[in-house]
């Protein structure tokens, strides 16, 4: 009973997670989209509020690690762990930063599902969508999933074909090139830094 | 046209005696590419975003909208002859039936009637039907105030020169043509106006558009059904090593030394465009598997 009792427990702590989980990846595409949508119409002019707002709901769905192993490409390997996590963290701060703050131009936008597509193996898949806005051509965005142990998680997105982790490859490649892991680091913490007190300094 | 190609070829040649491996397999010209973004970056900040942005802020709603309608017309026009010389009659004969209605109930494109009707917009072009036949995109160029093309997209706004729908009507030299591509050029950048910040915080800008419009053009030419990645270089099953960090880029990336008459290509196209239609086996992403 108590056992019982425990695991129920630490079910709930990860529950959003844990929800997601026996979700196929259609159906968490479809759930979070939503959300999101509904986040941006109850904020349509407080981008702050909608980044954090969305930044919570997506956490739990996102692979950052495989995303930056993707972003960084080859030299990851030759990264130590500690980098490893230090990219990971810089570049996750980066997307959420970049991305989705800008998510308020997207107020009356609409998001259909057009289907998935398998991946290489059986446990990745993607989910097709289109983002429409009144007066504009669609906009295809489509998320990359794999299969993890606590469900499905999102390692990739692109938005008509543009990649946004092939797309950092080459500018963290020379970065790298040129200062090492370090220095990449250290650039993008700098940039997540500034970025911050802009933010801070306009409020 | 001639002259045009005797001195890009002559560029070309004079780069490539000193150049070194490019960090993108697409940007064998990068140093002068480089150069001409900066160009284009300070006129922008000086000129075309202020003006855009006071564009994007106070011109009435319905005005921006007729604008882009006017313009969406025109790309509406060489979609058809895009989709033509594709062999996508259908796709064709809808973009046609676009501008049949837009520019005669629409007034030149102002309202967009044919959407409401249900006529598809295709987004096609000259340099997505060469690439449709095979060919690759060539070199990446960073053009002066027009911004990333490659080689062989060059054809589009040279066919847009050429063969401006509405020439007839008016001098190319006259007021109202100049007026026109600066609206059209003031229009595309307010569209553009939301990325400035994603763009502006980024290691390297120019880096960033680059590959963005490669795989932006790459997925166009394929129909959203590309048969694999584009390879840009610096993927993780790209080359042999492991280099360490801060070592000398290696030399072994296969498209890597460019040459003159061969360019880097995109992979020709072995199967028809139909089998696009097909349930794509996802060959869109890197065939690596994650790194731990």
């Amino acid at each position: 009973m108590k056992k019982w009792l425990a695991a129920l427990m630490l079910g709930l702590l990860p529950a959003f997670a844990l929800a997601a989980s026996g979700d196929t990846p259609e159906v968490i595409v479809k759930n979070v989209s939503r959300d999101v949508l509904d986040v941006i119409k109850k904020n349509p002019n407080d981008p702050a509020a909608v980044r954090d707002q969305v930044g919570k709901k997506v956490e739990p769905l996102a692979d950052y690690t495989r995303m930056t192993s993707l972003a960084v490409g080859r030299y990851w390997k030759s990264a130590t762990p500690e980098q490893q996590q230090a990219l990971s963290n810089e570049f996750r701060q980066m997307l959420i930063r970049t991305y989705l703050s800008a998510l308020t131009i997207y107020k009356n936008a609409q998001v259909n599902v057009i289907g998935t597509r398998p991946g290489d193996s059986a446990d990745e898949q993607s989910v097709r969508t289109e983002v429409s806005i009144p007066n504009q051509k669609p906009i295809p965005l489509e998320f990359y999933f794999e299969k993890a142990q606590a469900g499905w998680k999102v390692y990739d997105i692109s938005v008509d074909g543009i990649s946004f982790t092939v797309n950092n490859r080459n500018q963290f490649g020379a970065a790298i090139r040129q200062k090492g892991v370090d220095g990449l680091i250290k650039q993008l913490s700098d940039l997540n830094a500034a970025a911050k007190t802009n933010a801070s300094a306009a409020k | 046209m001639r002259k045009l190609t005797l001195l890009s070829s002559t560029i070309l040649a004079l780069l490539l005696a000193g150049c070194a491996t490019p960090q993108n397999n697409y940007d064998p010209l990068e140093p002068v590419n480089r150069k001409i973004f900066a160009v284009n970056m300070a006129v922008d900040r000086a000129v075309l975003k202020p003006v855009a942005t006071a564009y994007s802020q106070h011109a009435p709603g319905p005005v921006k909208q007729a604008t882009h309608g006017f313009f969406d017309n025109i790309d509406d026009f060489f979609s058809v002859l895009g989709n033509l010389a594709q062999g996508k009659f259908s796709d064709a004969f809808q973009s046609a039936g676009r501008v049949a209605v837009n520019t005669t109930v629409g007034m030149f494109g102002f309202v967009d009637w044919a959407s409401d009707m249900g006529l598809k917009k295709t987004n096609e072009d000259l340099g997505q039907a060469l690439g449709h036949w095979g060919v690759g995109s060539g070199p990446f160029l960073m053009l002066p105030f027009f911004g990333p093309s490659s080689a062989r997209d060059l054809i589009n706004p040279v066919s847009r020169y050429y063969l401006d729908p509405y020439a007839p009507f008016s001098d190319p030299s006259t007021a109202v043509t100049i007026f026109r591509y600066g609206m059209a050029g003031v229009s595309a950048r307010a569209d553009l106006l939301p990325l400035d910040p994603m763009i502006e915080s980024q290691i390297d800008p120019y880096a960033y558009i680059r590959d963005a419009w490669l795989q932006k053009r790459y997925n166009d030419v394929w129909d959203g059904n590309p048969p694999k990645p584009l390879d840009m270089g610096g993927g993780p099953d790209d080359g042999p090593d492991d280099a360490a960090p801060g070592a000398p880029a290696d030399k072994a990336q296969p498209a890597a030394v460019p040459d003159a008459k061969a360019p880097a290509v995109d992979a020709p196209k072995e199967a028809p465009k139909s089998e696009s239609t097909a349930p794509a086996t996802d060959a869109s992403k890197p065939a690596a598997e994650p790194v731990q």
